[in-house]
Order: C-alpha cells, then sequence, then structure tokens
C-alpha cells in the first residue's frame, strides 16, 4: 500500500511513466501463483480467456501466449494497427511487460487500451500467462 | 499543491478496523452504500492525494467529463473500476448523435431547435405529447435536459475534436431511428470517430484509445483497478472527496472542487434490475462493472432516483447473458435474411428487422390470461445460405464465421431434429427460463411458419410484420448475399434443405438509464431540488430525460458528451473547499 501510494504521488506530481518501470521483474514464488491468476483473471477476463481450447473474447485466448508469434492467435480478427505494430515479433516477458505498462506506446494503433505503471501488479500478470503452457 | 498524506504514518485504529471490513469481499459492496458525513468525515480528515476534480469511472461519460475539466485549468484524477478504461462505450460502435452539429452546418444540412424538441418529447413521452404544449408535453426538468443536449453536443463534441481527442467522420446519411417523423434533421446528426472501420462497428476501441490518449498527454491521472465505494462529505454536506478501494486496500481522495460521477448503470446488478426495471431482463451487454453503484453510494445522499423503470435496451444472446459472457455485444443488426425469429410454438411474432432498442420490447410483453412472458425467449432460426453470406464477428451477431465462439448455435440436418435439440438446450436452462420447452405441435408450426415466409419473401412484402418497410429496417440488415432484381433485401426463402442452425434471443440492457436525478448543468439535486454541493453526475449513473425513447444511432454518447462540457464548466465555478 506504502509503494503503491509514493509511485501514485509521483505519477500525480507527473513524473514520467518511464521512471516508474523496473528494469528487472520481481520474482514470484510458485505459491504466488493463485494470487496471481485471482489478480489476471479478475483484472482481464473481460476481455480474455485463459484456459486451452477457450473460445477467444473481446480479446485473444491468452493458453500459451509466452512463446508464441504475437497478434497471430488462429481465429481471432486482429485490428491492422496491432498486426502492423506486432508483426514478427515473438511475446516473452520483456514485450509482455512493455505490452502491460502501455500498450499504445507499443502498438499507437491498438485495440487494447491498457497501461499499468506498477511493476509488481504487471509481474502478477506475467507470473500467471507464462504459468499457462 | 499541498498534499495530506498518510502513506508515511501508521493507519490509526478506525482505518484499519475499515480495511480489514472492506477486503472481506461481499462486504464491501454493503459499505459501497454508506456515506461518510460529519463526525465521522472530520474524524478521518487526511487524504492520500488531492485534486480539483475527481472524476470517478473512465468511460463514454468521465473520459470527455476529465478532459473538458482539464481544459479549464484543473487538476483531475480519473478513478477506474476496471483494470482497463472505456467501460461500456468500449464494446460500444460508439456511433454519436450529435444535433445540428458543426458537420451540419457546414454541410448546410438545417436542424432547428423546436423541431428537434419536438421529436425528442414525441418519442420520449408519447402519451404526453402535444405539439402545441410549450414544452411539448415534457415536464420542466425532461424538457430542459433535452435542450441542453440541442445546445450543449455539439460544443463539446467539437471542443474534443479540435483537440485531437475525438476527431470525428461526419456519416451523414446514417437516418435517425424514426426519421420518418421529421421533417429536418432526419439524417446528418450522426457522427463516428475517424480512424474507425468503414463497418462503423469499432468505434469505442478507437474513441477509448485516442481520449485516454489526450488524457494522458493533457496530465489527467488516471488510475485503473480503484472502486470507488463512497462519497466524503464536510461539516456543511458538501462533497470534498471520496474513497477508493483498490488491490491493497483503500485509498481517500480530496476533491477541491467537485467529484464527477460517471460510474454506468445498474446493468449488471441483479437485485436492482429485479426491484427497478419494468423489465424482466437476463443481463445486457454494458461492461461488466456496471452494478449500480452509484444508486448505493448516493442512497444516503437524498437524491431523487429518476426514469429507473427503462433501459437503453437490444437484443442478445440468452446463453451469453445466462453464462454472464463479458464479452457479449447486443444484437444491434440481427443478421440474415433467409432467417426468422419464431416462438416456442414455432411461429413468427415479430419485425425480426425492428431496429434493436425497439425489438427488445418484443420479449417483454405480457399473456395475461396464461400469466406469462410468451415471447421472453425467442429462437432465431436460419438456414445454410444465411450462414454461409451473413455470418460476423461484428455488432454481436447471432450468425458468426468459423473460428468465432459458437456455443450458442444450435444445429440440426432437419426441421425435425432442430426443433428436437432446439427443445434438449431449453431443458438445460430449466432453472432459467421458467422450464419453457416447445410445444408439441412445434415442427408443423415452424414449417408453416418457413413456407409462409418464403411467400413474402419471394414478393418482398412481408404481409405479417412488415420486415424491411423502413428505412433503419435497411439500416441494420447487415451482409446478405447479393440476389439481383429483388425489392426486399431483409427477406428471402428459407431453404427446404439443412441444415438449419438456430440460437436463442432475449431482451437486453446496453446499459440502464435511471438514476440521481440531474439539472442540465450535471449537478445532483437533493429532494428539494437543490444541488448537493460538489456532487455531479453524468451518462448512464444518472437520471436520462429520454424515458423509453432511443432516438437515434449514438442517441447515448452525442448526448452524454454534451453533458460531460456542461458539466465540466459548471464545476470550473466552483469554490475550492477547504
Amino acid at each position: 500500500m506504502r509503494k503503491f501510494i509514493a509511485a501514485w504521488k509521483a505519477a500525480a506530481h507527473g513524473a514520467a511513466v518511464g521512471t516508474l518501470l523496473a528494469t528487472s521483474m520481481p520474482s514470484f514464488a510458485a505459491d504466488d501463483l493463485d494470487a496471481a491468476k485471482v489478480y489476471t483473471v479478475r483484472n482481464c477476463s473481460q476481455c480474455h480467456t485463459f484456459e486451452q481450447g477457450e473460445k477467444h473474447g473481446q480479446g485473444p485466448n491468452l493458453f500459451g501466449l509466452i512463446g508464441r508469434e504475437a497478434a497471430a492467435a488462429p481465429g481471432f480478427v486482429y485490428s491492422d494497427g496491432i498486426k502492423e505494430a506486432l508483426k514478427g515479433k515473438i511475446w516473452d516477458r520483456d514485450l509482455l511487460d512493455a505490452w502491460l505498462t502501455d500498450t499504445i506506446a507499443v502498438a499507437p494503433k491498438a485495440q487494447m487500451v491498457y497501461f499499468q505503471d506498477d511493476p509488481k501488479a504487471r509481474a502478477k500478470l506475467i507470473r500467471y500467462l507464462e504459468s499457462l503452457k | 499543491m499541498v498534499q495530506k498524506t498518510k502513506s508515511d504514518k501508521t493507519p490509526n485504529a478506525s482505518r484499519r478496523d475499515f480495511l480489514k471490513v472492506a477486503g472481506a469481499g461481499g462486504a464491501a459492496a454493503t459499505f459501497g452504500a454508506i456515506t461518510l458525513s460529519g463526525k465521522e468525515a472530520a474524524a478521518a480528515e487526511t487524504f492520500d492525494a488531492e485534486y480539483d476534480v475527481v472524476v470517478c469511472g473512465g468511460g463514454g461519460a468521465g473520459l470527455p467529463a476529465a478532459l473538458f475539466s482539464r481544459w479549464l485549468g484543473n487538476k483531475v484524477m480519473v478513478l477506474e473500476k476496471a483494470a482497463t478504461l472505456g467501460g461500456t462505450s468500449f464494446k460500444a460502435a460508439y456511433w454519436y448523435w450529435v444535433p445540428n452539429n458543426a458537420a451540419m452546418v457546414k454541410a448546410g444540412i438545417p436542424d432547428d431547435k423546436q423541431h428537434f424538441l419536438r421529436y425528442v418529447a414525441r418519442l420520449s413521452q408519447p402519451q404526453y405529447y402535444d405539439a402545441s404544449h410549450p414544452r411539448y408535453g415534457l415536464s420542466e426538468w425532461e424538457y430542459s435536459m433535452c435542450e441542453a443536449i440541442y445546445d450543449s453536443s455539439a460544443v463539446g463534441v467539437e471542443l474534443l475534436a479540435e483537440k485531437g481527442a475525438l476527431p470525428y467522420r461526419h456519416v451523414a446519411p446514417v437516418p435517425d431511428y424514426f426519421a420518418e417523423m421529421e421533417t429536418i434533421g432526419a439524417t446528418g446528426r450522426v457522427l463516428f470517430p475517424k480512424d474507425g472501420a468503414a463497418s462503423m462497428s469499432d468505434g469505442g476501441q478507437v474513441a477509448t484509445r485516442t481520449l485516454s490518449t489526450a488524457c494522458r498527454r493533457d496530465g489527467v491521472t488516471i488510475r485503473t483497478g480503484h472502486r470507488v465505494q463512497r462519497v466524503i462529505r464536510n461539516e456543511k454536506g458538501e462533497v470534498i472527496g471520496v474513497e477508493a478501494q483498490n488491490d491493497d486496500g483503500v485509498i481517500r481522495v480530496k476533491a477541491r472542487k467537485a467529484v464527477i460521477f460517471a460510474t454506468g448503470g445498474f446493468t449488471h446488478d441483479v437485485e436492482l434490475r429485479r426491484n427497478f426495471l419494468s423489465i424482466p431482463a437476463y443481463g445486457g451487454c454494458a461492461a461488466m462493472t456496471n452494478e449500480g453503484d452509484f444508486v448505493r453510494i448516493s442512497s444516503t445522499l437524498g437524491v431523487q432516483l429518476r426514469n429507473m423503470n427503462y433501459a437503453w435496451m437490444c437484443p442478445i444472446s440468452f446463453e451469453k447473458a445466462i453464462a454472464k459472457d463479458p464479452s457479449m455485444i447486443g444484437c444491434f443488426s440481427v443478421a440474415g435474411d433467409s432467417m426468422i425469429f419464431v416462438d416456442k410454438r414455432g411461429k413468427r411474432v415479430v419485425n425480426e428487422k425492428l431496429h434493436y432498442n425497439e425489438l427488445a420490447q418484443k420479449f417483454f410483453e405480457w399473456d395475461g390470461a396464461n400469466a406469462q412472458f410468451p415471447y421472453l425467449i425467442l429462437t432465431s432460426i436460419w438456414d445454410q445460405r444465411a450462414q454461409d453470406n451473413s455470418a460476423s464477428h461484428e455488432y454481436g451477431r447471432l450468425i458468426v464465421p468459423p473460428g468465432i465462439d459458437d456455443r450458442h448455435v444450435i444445429k440440426g440436418a432437419t426441421i425435425e431434429e432442430l426443433a428436437a435439440n432446439i427443445d434438449a438446450r431449453l431443458q438445460k436452462y430449466a432453472g432459467q427460463n421458467g422450464g419453457m420447452r416447445i410445444s408439441a405441435d412445434y415442427v408443423d408450426n415452424l414449417k408453416a411458419s418457413i413456407a409462409r415466409f418464403n411467400e413474402f419473401a419471394k414478393t418482398g412484402k412481408d404481409l405479417d410484420f412488415h420486415r424491411g418497410e423502413r428505412g433503419v429496417d435497411l439500416l441494420f440488415n447487415g451482409n446478405v448475399k447479393d440476389e439481383p432484381g429483388r425489392k426486399n433485401p431483409t427477406m428471402w426463402p428459407i431453404s427446404d434443405k439443412g441444415p438449419y442452425y438456430a440460437a436463442f434471443v432475449t431482451g437486453g440492457t446496453l446499459d440502464t438509464k435511471g438514476g440521481p436525478k440531474t439539472n442540465p448543468e450535471g449537478q445532483v439535486l437533493d429532494l428539494a431540488d437543490k444541488p448537493i454541493p460538489g456532487l455531479y453526475g453524468v451518462g448512464n449513473c444518472v437520471a436520462s430525460a429520454s424515458g423509453r425513447a432511443y432516438w437515434a444511432g449514438g442517441g447515448t454518447l452525442g448526448p452524454i458528451i454534451g453533458f460531460a462540457y456542461r458539466a465540466a464548466n459548471q464545476v470550473n465555478k466552483e469554490p475550492v473547499r477547504g
């Protein structure tokens, strides 16, 4: 809570979002996976599904995301803007972290408008998405 | 700026107790109805942050309200409950209906104010409408709200466009939904985000991107994952801030000038839906976070709830609604020409191409003799030809292409097999559909319904329900196979050969349109019709003066931008409160 408020106040004072970025990802223990899952499902299930073989929602199914080609989930209709920006890229931790920090910075015409300047929150999302394999 | 914060202090006992309670899952919702005031507020006078204006909700109302406030020089924070911005508007096509907009003026399309007011009065309160009455039968409040839409929506929209926050393109040919009632202004009022697709289905994604980019560019502080659950008032009863819950606990934000609520309606709160809506809707396609937060938060403030019985309506997939599918989009365009809707007897009961808000009313027709809603769930039935030519992933269509979620689709090689599969699927939902089954004579009726429809399709005249006779029926016809020479593109004979497809449809809400009453400046009014100092509301969380009406495509978002503009200007006149 305290750390969050500090980050938040910095943002409120106009500090660039970039200065809040963690260069190294906090590592989570295995038992943090449950918490990471709860957090991710709660925050992302408006648009995404997570289990293998589940249908796409407003966003693509995220099973097996890490290691797969970006903007290429079979059966999902991507916008041209997102296809152009992510063409040929492979989802790894760094790309995912950059994406979750600010989707519009990575793909200026992305359908997904999401920005999370709290590295702890991003780490939770990445922890769970990594486990989906 | 001086900030009093608690971040460097140990929380006091009462704060800690609150955190414990608020963190206890369902208890948080109960707390939402409580408003700190007087003594309580004085005892907890510190804040985690301080802004001039705090906007609760980052959707179709909140983002414009935040920008307008910011551009007037205020320090603004947006607190959004969901992880992402846009709310319901993100899922919307985002047409916005703007009377006498600048593009109309430029193109020389006239749009007279009195004419506009007569149109909205006729549709909003048809039972009181009187063309010779000075307010056309509207109440003073309704009339003033509708005037505000005409006077301010175009102004707000132009400012958003000029600042690059919401560039638009004018879609001049789109008619109002009751264009035949109008002599002028029947077309030309619809605008659409400039970079949206040619099919005009994805405006919400574009608008959410451009509006939120402008917010960040211009220094609006945005916090997602923050659910505002209380209003904080000072000793005088003035609203001076909010408490919001996030994953780590609760933060308190001071609002020196005002708090603007833009938190959406109560589509996803079963309790409020059951007790306020005039219809037994199963749900809707509003953002899942639209749970009536402002109805609950304002319940101790002496507000006047208005228009709680009505909603912006659309047909929805029954099965997706039951599954609470967050990706569900309302059926804004009912796809297919070789397609009909039938009831549980296998009979057609409605013009399937009636535009969404009006089509949705059909599901709630009451059968007094049998004490039931006989049409609560209708079944859309189509053939392989419609499947091949009318499938689409847009506008919530029930006919979807391969690869798109089709769990709502029921299949059958023959009419008999389809009927059996429909009945089996109905039984799966026995607890949710009142034990609905198809009738014993369903197959015969369905075959007769198809035969009769096919005759209409050949002549182009639907003698029963007049499908395709109005311009707006054609507007939402969707993709159909090109059939040179046919007179009515909404109809084509259903094949006498399978396979056949079906899906359950019911009426739902885009979102509700009732809540606390505001004046045209967005100030929430108390029981004496006096503004509650520092408290504003815009969008679907407050009462709409539209009654049951859905005036045109974008009849939600265009007016909302006007009210956001007026609210921001009124907020700017508020004194800074200590």
